[in-house]
């Protein structure tokens, strides 16, 4: 290969410690390079803001809820609709794009790598499929633990190992990534039509309360020193006062990992309400910060809502049952056997509803109290607090008070005396920015390891150009242009190819699948073993052999690799 | 040579349980199966080779020949069809939508004429819904509504339901109660608990009555309903609220019943009412094992799950506009393309006649209806026999089928693969 | 100004023509009209003669009339906001979709879909209508909410579902389930029709021939007096849908 020189970048690489240095960066057969010939493709990025490619750490865009909220709703798939322009198929869908949508968009914004927020085990094919058809990115999967039959039974039984040696099974077998859970618990209980409440609940004909399930995942994620930590949707999501179980669940958090954080908390601005009903409903965020400033083995993500149509969608079966009940939403509800749930529902948030305009608040609160921008990532949980093509504006909001204030000018006028955030000043700028959007990420996935995330040699050449100067505006007054600049990249890098140019995609993709191989010492293979293969005999509708996702479906598959401490 | 768990693509309960005996390519035994697998099996005759209507007699043709033929006519035409897709593996079906979106064609699948309607309904009001084994595991409560499983999906109630013992229900056939809902008896209704016989086209009034009475207001409901006694109503709106789980299957005698979408609106809507009360689910008796795959493959790359029409460049979809049945009675569409499915059996007369009027092609390893409508056929490898792919069962869960041995017919893929690349050059991309 | 589109003979006269260019505004402008004919561009003068007379200054002094073959016609009137069309004769799916103000006058009959999501302006169709006359869209919780549709004849399926605000009067009968799915808006039926206002939540709708198989979960409420064409017509009333939280409103003669 000839090679590929990005000349006049204005760098900043957290993770190498660059802050907005003009560097030039060599590339060669989809790697960062030292240094590269003179027949190389020259690429001149005139100075511009030049990062690492984004990394998103929780969205919904792959697999059997998303397919379903994408068939439901065909009013969202003709509001997002293109056509076909050169190598870019047709594409529908505002909230949930189709898959080749969500791929253009994202790379439009420069984003180069996707962890789907949640695949349950036994439809892992569909996922995969999916991930297939996002070509631009590379992809994740978070893997559905929290109504896991085994594990609960592991937890009852207070065998950690066994746990462990479950979720080595599963992810091996599903080409997972990562332990997600989601209502921990709750799916479960959702299979009879309940809920848990706290995190002490019993689980209803398990004898597991949701506690003891996240203290022995955390315990079992680290005996198989897995790139990533438990990924927890906490339970009571939505609900007022919800964030006593979020505190609750932050201490549950041992510090047993020098990497990165032992607990990762997703889309937290849904579990920080106070209040009790939604008439009293009042941010929590200041608590919740300070819990996450004092534990570094804790990392959360936004899960910033933004004014207007969006569709909700996430395992949380319960919560989404409850939206139902408030507004009579058409509603798909879709729990899988022995494993976990989902519910999907369309919402709106209004800038007239107090409450939604609390919620808007809270996710900027999160970003701008945590002190550590390490600690708190840019997310909206796609597309359950927007659809991610906000991620531009929610950059500059946190980027700029003046916008902030603008915004207040046009909400719900109460909002104020119910949340903290027109008397926060902080400004984030453009190193915290990158943190939060990717290298922050790459470090918390523990995916630094494969070359993401960072631009030193050795590190794949995923590579965003914004068309942005950073000497030359002020972000706190100039937001208009932050939030173009962030939308449309100059150029997009892939491995070392251009794949996107100026919000246009320029060639057809063919993107990874990014999956974790725990070894386990042979007595831990559950493969013969009895109580493991009952499930499949006798509870399961899918046969043990026809389970597991083969190779087939993941024709360019990465996997990494980890050391069991069993 | 035996082979175990292996995947019998007939019908939407995609078994995945049957044992195989192969033998010379040819399977010569079935084990575990129902008389539909039997015969998808071991009743495998197929055509030798692509054949092509001449005067009035077929004449054989090679692969190649076919194949650029049909490129050919495609590439005519103002406004192609492709239509079926549900008997064959997902991989294909993808390289069919982007075929249809090169060619700016309409394609639609089989839900066009089968559960279509299910799809409206979940569309205007969402689908709450399950994985078969949540069903076996926990239901107390089955109904099957227009829908006869003995018939159409013979290992349903053992595999899934009726007797099918499950986590928290030890002796499936003592503590479950089953409901069949229909217009005539059937052998469903002769092994249900409760059979409630329904007056043609009566469906969408009981089901109101239903939702009212689980609503609390039951006081204004007459006599008889739709041919259902006042008594009978009450005593299955009971049977409902009372269960621990219930689950709702329907089939055709709902989706194809005056109302159509909206019949099945209503069941969805007395789901939702149900679940204030207890948990309740409701599940489409799919028909074909993979038409939920062509649902699905459409969808996340068009957006929506069949009916799709991609003549201006970007993907439309409006069933009663862009479904097979209206593009062909209209005489809308002057080429069609079948593959993996038999509108020459299915379809409307007046669909037929225009089938034969304008240039045909179907890629299917057996003679069938179609057969005498077509011009132009091409065998293939039967997906799940001599061909492996991904299919998606009735209630969404993935199941890649297998390949019991090596043929000598190409697939699916593999034609419509050729048939893309010849498009995608004639049209310069 | 009066544009007149005649439509030419075609090789395939069955293939739809998809014309939602064709709405009074845009002949204003000097840019070539752009039509579909299947997956085929065309401009519009390949697939009409052209006529123009006379001068205008703003849409709603345009008025275009089609002529000819124009049953297979599509999307005539969508988004359509100012001017008249007039159809001597039969006309494709979707007319008048979306229309906020303007007039589309049908001589013969329409295809489906006629006046979908509607907001404003008047169409009169002097023939029958099809399915799904004066629609929501699926998936969309509101239809048509504003305007005035109105057809001579009788209308299929569906007539006004999702009907959240505007009137709809099918002079004739309706086929199926008419208004069903309606919140708001007026719907009458000087005819039969079977199985009106199902799972209604608001709205009025007033049928003046015979409702077949009248929906059990609807309220009798009384009887009122109620003026239709100049004559007087005693009606039964009642409310419902009452399976849904039905607030609406159907009136029967009795």
């Amino acid at each position: 290969m000839t090679g590929m020189l990005v000349k006049n970048a204005y760098v900043i690489d957290p993770l190498s410690g660059v802050n907005g240095e003009i560097m030039d960066i060599a590339i060669r057969d989809g790697k960062i390079v030292e240094e590269v010939g003179s027949g190389a493709v020259v690429i001149d990025a005139g100075g511009c803001l030049t990062l690492p490619g984004g990394i998103d750490s929780h969205s919904h865009v792959c697999g059997t809820k998303v397919n379903f909220g994408r068939y439901m709703s065909p009013e969202d798939m003709r509001a997002g609709r293109t056509s076909r322009k050169g190598v870019m198929h047709v594409t529908s869908g505002y909230s949930v794009p189709t898959t080749f949508g969500n791929s253009y968009r994202y790379s439009s914004m420069g984003y180069t790598t996707v962890l789907e927020g949640a695949m349950a085990p036994l439809e892992a094919r569909h996922t995969h499929e999916e991930f297939t058809a996002t070509p631009h990115q590379d992809m994740l999967a978070n893997t559905l633990f929290d109504g896991n039959w085994s594990i609960m039974e592991a937890v009852r039984d207070k065998d950690v190992k066994r746990a462990a040696a479950v979720v080595a099974w599963t992810l091996a077998a599903v080409k997972g990534f990562a332990i997600k859970l989601t209502n921990p618990g709750g799916t479960e209980a959702w299979g009879w039509g309940e809920d848990v409440h706290s995190i002490r609940d019993e689980v209803p004909r398990f004898g597991v309360t949701p506690a003891e399930i996240i203290e022995t995942m955390i315990q079992a994620n680290e005996l198989l020193n897995l790139p990533h930590s438990v990924h927890i949707h906490c339970n009571n999501l939505g609900v007022p006062g919800n964030y006593q179980t979020t505190l609750d669940t932050i201490d549950l958090a041992p510090d047993l990992n020098k990497e990165r954080q032992s607990l990762y908390l997703t889309h937290v601005q849904f579990h920080s309400y106070g209040g009790s009903t939604w008439k009293d409903i009042c941010s929590k965020s200041e608590d919740v910060a300070r819990a996450v400033n004092a534990r570094p083995q804790v990392a959360i993500d936004m899960g910033q809502i933004m004014f207007g149509r969006t569709t909700t969608m996430t395992a949380d079966g319960p919560m989404e049952f409850k939206l139902y009940m408030l507004h009579h939403n058409k509603w798909s509800n879709h729990d899988v056997e022995l494993e976990t749930g989902s519910g999907i529902i369309p919402v709106y948030y209004g800038r007239k509803s107090l409450v939604n305009c609390v919620m808007w608040a809270i996710g900027l609160e999160l970003a701008l109290l945590t002190k550590n921008p390490w600690q708190c990532m840019l997310a909206t949980d796609n597309p359950n607090g927007a659809p991610f093509v906000k991620y531009p504006e929610i950059i500059a909001l946190l980027m700029s008070r003046k916008l902030r204030e603008y915004e207040m000018k046009v909400i719900d006028p109460r909002t104020e005396h119910f949340v903290p955030l027109f008397a926060i000043d902080r400004e984030l700028d453009w190193y915290e920015i990158a943190v939060m959007t990717r290298a922050a990420q790459a470090k918390a996935l523990g995916i630094t390891r494969i070359g993401k995330g960072h631009l030193a040699p050795g590190a794949e050449a995923d590579i965003a150009i914004y068309p942005l100067k950073p000497d030359e505006l002020d972000p706190s007054v100039d937001y208009q242009q932050v939030m173009a600049g962030f939308a449309k990249t100059s150029y997009t890098i892939k491995r070392g190819r251009v794949v996107a140019r100026d919000g246009e995609v320029i060639v057809e993709g063919a993107n990874s699948t990014i999956w974790t191989r725990a070894e386990v010492p042979p007595e831990f293979d559950l493969n013969n073993d009895p109580e493991f293969v009952k499930k499949f005999e006798q509870y399961y509708t899918v046969r043990m052999r026809n389970y597991p996702v083969q190779e087939v479906y993941l024709p360019r598959g990465v996997s990494i690799s980890t050391e069991a401490s069993l | 040579m035996k082979v175990e768990d292996v995947v019998c693509p007939f019908c939407g309960c995609l078994c995945d349980d049957l044992v195989v005996e192969v033998e010379n390519n040819l399977v010569i035994n079935v084990e575990n199966g129902c008389t539909l697998a039997n015969e998808k099996f071991m009743g495998d005759h197929r055509l030798k080779n692509p054949i092509r209507r001449e005067g009035g007699s077929w004449k054989d043709v090679s692969y190649d020949a076919a194949i650029r033929e049909t490129a050919e006519i495609l590439l005519d035409a103002d406004r192609p069809l492709l239509y079926g897709w549900s008997g064959t593996h997902g991989e294909a079906q993808s390289v069919g939508v982007h075929l249809a979106e090169l060619l700016g064609a309409v394609i639609d699948n089989t839900s066009t004429v089968c559960h279509g309607p299910s799809i409206l309904a979940i569309q205007e009001v969402g689908h709450p819904g399950c994985t078969l084994g949540q069903v076996k595991n926990r239901a107390d409560v089955i109904v099957y509504w227009g829908a006869n499983p003995i018939d159409a999906h013979p290992r349903h109630m053992s595999r899934y339901t009726t007797y099918a013992d499950g986590f928290f229900v030890k002796e499936a056939f003592r503590e479950r109660k089953v409901i069949v809902i229909d217009v005539r008896k059937t052998e469903s209704s002769a092994v249900a608990d409760e059979f409630v016989k329904v007056d043609r086209g009566g469906d969408y009034a009981v089901l109101s009555a239903l939702r009212a009475i689980v609503r609390g207001k039951g006081d204004l409901i007459p006599v008889k309903v739709g041919g259902v006694t006042r008594d009978q109503l009450f005593r299955v709106a009971d049977i409902c609220k009372n269960a621990k789980f219930g689950a709702i299957f329907f089939g055709l005698g709902l989706t194809m019943s005056p109302g159509k979408n909206k019949n099945i609106r209503n069941a969805i809507e007395l789901t939702e009412e149900l679940n204030r009360h207890t948990k309740f689910t409701i599940s489409p008796m799919r028909g074909h094992w993979n038409v939920y795959g062509s649902n699905e493959v459409f969808t996340w790359i068009s957006g929506y799950p069949y009916a799709v029409d991609f003549a201006r460049g970007i993907a439309f979809y409006n069933p009663g506009e862009t479904t097979s049945v209206d593009v062909l009675r209209r005489g809308e569409c002057d080429a069609c393309l079948v593959v993996a499915s038999d509108p020459g059996a299915h379809f409307p007369r007046a669909c037929a006649e225009h089938l034969a009027r304008i240039p045909t092609v179907q890629i299917d390893p057996h003679v069938n209806a179609t057969t005498c409508l077509a011009r132009l056929q091409i065998p293939v490898a039967v997906t799940g026999i001599d061909a492996e792919g991904t299919a998606y069962r009735m209630d969404g869960v993935p199941i890649r089928t297998r390949k019991l041995y090596e043929g000598t017919y190409p697939s699916d893929l593999e034609i419509l693969g050729k048939i893309y690349a010849l498009v995608k050059e004639a049209k310069g991309s | 100004m009066r544009v007149i589109l005649k439509t030419r003979p075609r090789a395939k006269p069955k293939i739809p023509i998809e014309a939602e260019t064709i709405i009074p505004q845009n002949f204003l402008r000097k840019n070539d009209i752009l039509v579909y004919e299947g997956n085929k561009e065309r401009k519009l003068e390949d697939l009409f003669y052209v006529t123009t007379e006379g001068p205008a200054v703003s849409p709603d002094q345009v008025e275009v009339i089609l002529t000819g073959n124009t049953g297979v016609i599509k999307r005539v009137g969508e988004y359509m906001n100012a001017g008249r069309i007039i159809v001597e004769g039969d006309i494709g799916m979707h007319c008048g979709n979306f229309m906020s103000a303007g007039e589309i006058i049908i001589r013969g009959n329409a295809d489906s879909w006629l006046g979908r999501e509607m907001r404003g302006g008047v169409i009169r169709c002097e023939g029958n209508a099809g399915h799904y006359c004066a629609a929501g869209y699926r998936g969309e919780k509101r239809g048509m909410r504003g305007g005035m549709v109105e057809v001579l004849g009788n209308a299929g399926d569906f007539a006004a579902e999702y009907l959240s605000g505007g009137e709809v009067h099918i002079h004739g009968n309706c086929a199926d389930l008419p208004g069903v799915e309606m919140r708001g808006g007026t719907l009458t039926i000087g005819g039969d029709c079977l199985r009106p206002c199902g799972n209604m939540t608001g709205g009025t709708c007033r049928v003046f021939g015979t409702a077949h198989q009248m929906l059990p979960t609807f309220r009798r409420n009384g009887s009122e007096v109620t003026e239709y064409g100049g004559k007087q017509y005693r009606m039964a009333v009642y409310r419902g849908d009452v399976a849904n939280r039905g607030k609406g409103t159907v009136l029967i003669r009795e």
